[in-house]
């Protein structure tokens, strides 16, 4: 487009400057689809392994957690690696969504008990901070000064309120297979998350969406812990701290 | 007797009024959340995090309200400009265009670095269409990335997709001004003599325009709004031909003012240009 007819009207400058910024985005986009679409599939593979947390009693928990820890969070985050490196050349873009579900994936293994560390034994309810899930994923969280990729907040949260959501699911398993403790153990936790949720100031948006949904999980467990406490079903240890 | 309330001044962190009950007393429920609420191992991790939100919350709110205003000011030059071009309405434009830099200069910390990125800035697409129309007018050439940048009155940083978007909002307004033009003095506007190699109206222009926009290969926001706006572009562009081709074939048989019907096929495609991009 440099004929005689445009180069009166248009810098050819202008020509080559969009050009250049169209064809780096297309290229750009391409590889980060193809970074995210593995890394998508480590995540559905992960949650696969997850599921089978709600049809498996706690004393075959470990193995479970450990299947899920080689052959689902690894995978993850060697992506989420990939990903940090080739997206930090690039200004903001959002991959919330996968990180999401990263953190959640990993928030639950870790609260069941799994991704024991050498100076951190595994134990069961113990919640990673977001500082601990990006050590764990070895990338920076909260990033404020410099544009490079990092966890937010808002995925961090929302990560929070997918668990409370599986968590709430397997209060209600846990005690179909007999493991009445697990059930009171996640009332407790998802209790004090809820109440944590009532300190944000949410605006209009998916955040506030996703913690607003947060009073269903609740009840859901309630719902739980109430029909066992009108049978007498909770232990008396439990109920006396609860 | 229910005893008279006297207002009182109170700091409090949400601006907005006070909530008052049906007699006139304050209502203390909205302080509930930080006073009643019993504390757990969570509760210093939410606060941070409330911080933090609170923080990204009012940043973006600041960025929305200058967005808004620099908008409304660019539409205001646009306006301007499609009148006839004394100089009283450069003066205008200036005046805007310092308005603009006061609202722009506020939030310059607000949007640098990964910031830019993160919120929506869509007034800037609006003051690279009142520019490079302003700079059109004036100079008939096409306003280029570097020029834009340079003419934004804050350090603010113009991606390519702002410039590229305000360019396919100035092809609208070229659309009118070519139309209103033509009607008023019955010939389509343009410089050189008829027949000399720099002739060239500003049809000739818009076609130019829309050829390199079509080869370029897009760049920013959603593609559906990019497809979008391109197809609105294409389309303006086919309305000036057949105003030039009315001008041509039947031209001397209107009379001068005659406004030529705009929307004899789509009517009511007028406003989509300015679609949005959240």
């Amino acid at each position: 487009m440099t004929d005689s007819s445009s180069s009166n009207l248009i810098d050819p400058s202008i020509f080559e400057y969009l050009k250049a910024h169209g064809e780096e985005e297309l290229e750009v986009g391409e590889k980060l689809h193809h970074i995210t679409s593995a890394l998508n599939r480590h995540i559905s593979t992960c949650q696969g392994f997850l599921s089978r947390i709600h049809s498996t009693p706690s004393s075959k928990l470990p193995p479970l957690l450990k299947q899920v820890e080689n052959d689902g969070i690894k995978p993850e985050i060697d992506s989420v690696g990939e990903l940090a490196r080739f997206a930090s050349n690039y200004p903001y873009y959002k991959w919330s969504r996968s990180i999401q579900n990263v953190v959640g994936t990993i928030l639950l293994t870790g609260w069941l008990g799994g991704l024991e560390t050498e100076s951190r034994p595994g134990e069961l309810g113990r919640l990673l901070t977001i500082e601990e899930v990006g050590q764990l994923l070895k990338v920076p969280v909260n990033l404020k000064d410099r544009d490079a990729f990092h966890i937010t907040i808002e995925e961090y949260i929302l990560a929070l309120t997918d668990i409370t959501e599986e968590l709430s699911r397997l209060a209600m398993n846990s005690v179909t297979m007999g493991d009445i403790d697990l059930t009171v153990r996640i009332s407790g936790f998802i209790k004090d998350l809820f109440a944590g949720f009532q300190l944000l100031n949410l605006k209009n948006d998916i955040v506030r969406k996703r913690v607003d949904a947060v009073k269903y999980h609740v009840k859901k467990v309630e719902d739980v812990i109430y029909d066992l406490s009108l049978r007498n079903l909770i232990p008396k240890h439990e109920a006396a701290s609860s | 007797m229910p005893e008279v309330i006297v207002p009182q001044n109170k700091t409090r962190a949400m601006a907005g009024g006070i909530k008052r009950d049906h007699q006139g007393k304050e209502k203390v429920a909205d302080n509930r959340a930080t006073r009643d609420m019993p504390r757990n191992q969570y509760t210093p991790m939410f606060e941070s995090f409330r911080d933090e939100l609170d923080e990204h919350h009012d940043r973006r709110m600041r960025i929305g309200k200058v967005s808004r205003d620099v908008t409304a000011l660019s539409k205001k030059i646009v306006r301007k400009l499609n009148g006839p071009l004394p100089p009283r309405i450069q003066a205008d434009v200036d005046e805007r265009l310092k308005e603009i830099a006061g609202h722009l200069t506020t939030i310059e910390s607000d949007v640098t670095g990964m910031n830019r990125y993160r919120y929506p800035l869509i007034c800037l697409e609006e003051f690279v269409e009142a520019i490079s129309f302003s700079h059109y007018l004036q100079h008939q050439k096409l306003l280029t990335p570097s020029q834009a940048q340079g003419a934004l009155p804050a350090e603010i940083a113009l991606t390519a997709s702002d410039y590229l978007f305000g360019i396919f909002d100035l092809t609208g307004e070229m659309m009118r001004f070519a139309t209103a033009v033509t009607a008023l003095s019955g010939s389509m506007p343009g410089t050189g003599t008829k027949g000399s190699d720099d002739d060239r109206t500003i049809l000739n222009d818009l076609q130019d325009v829309s050829s390199v926009l079509q080869i370029c290969p897009p760049v920013g926001g959603k593609p559906s709004i990019y497809a979008k706006k391109l197809d609105i572009m294409i389309e303006q562009v086919l309305k000036v031909e057949r105003v030039g081709y009315g001008i041509t074939v039947r031209g001397n048989e209107r009379p001068k003012g005659w406004m030529p019907d705009m929307n004899d096929s789509d009517g009511p495609q007028r406003d989509q240009e300015d679609v949005s991009m959240d």
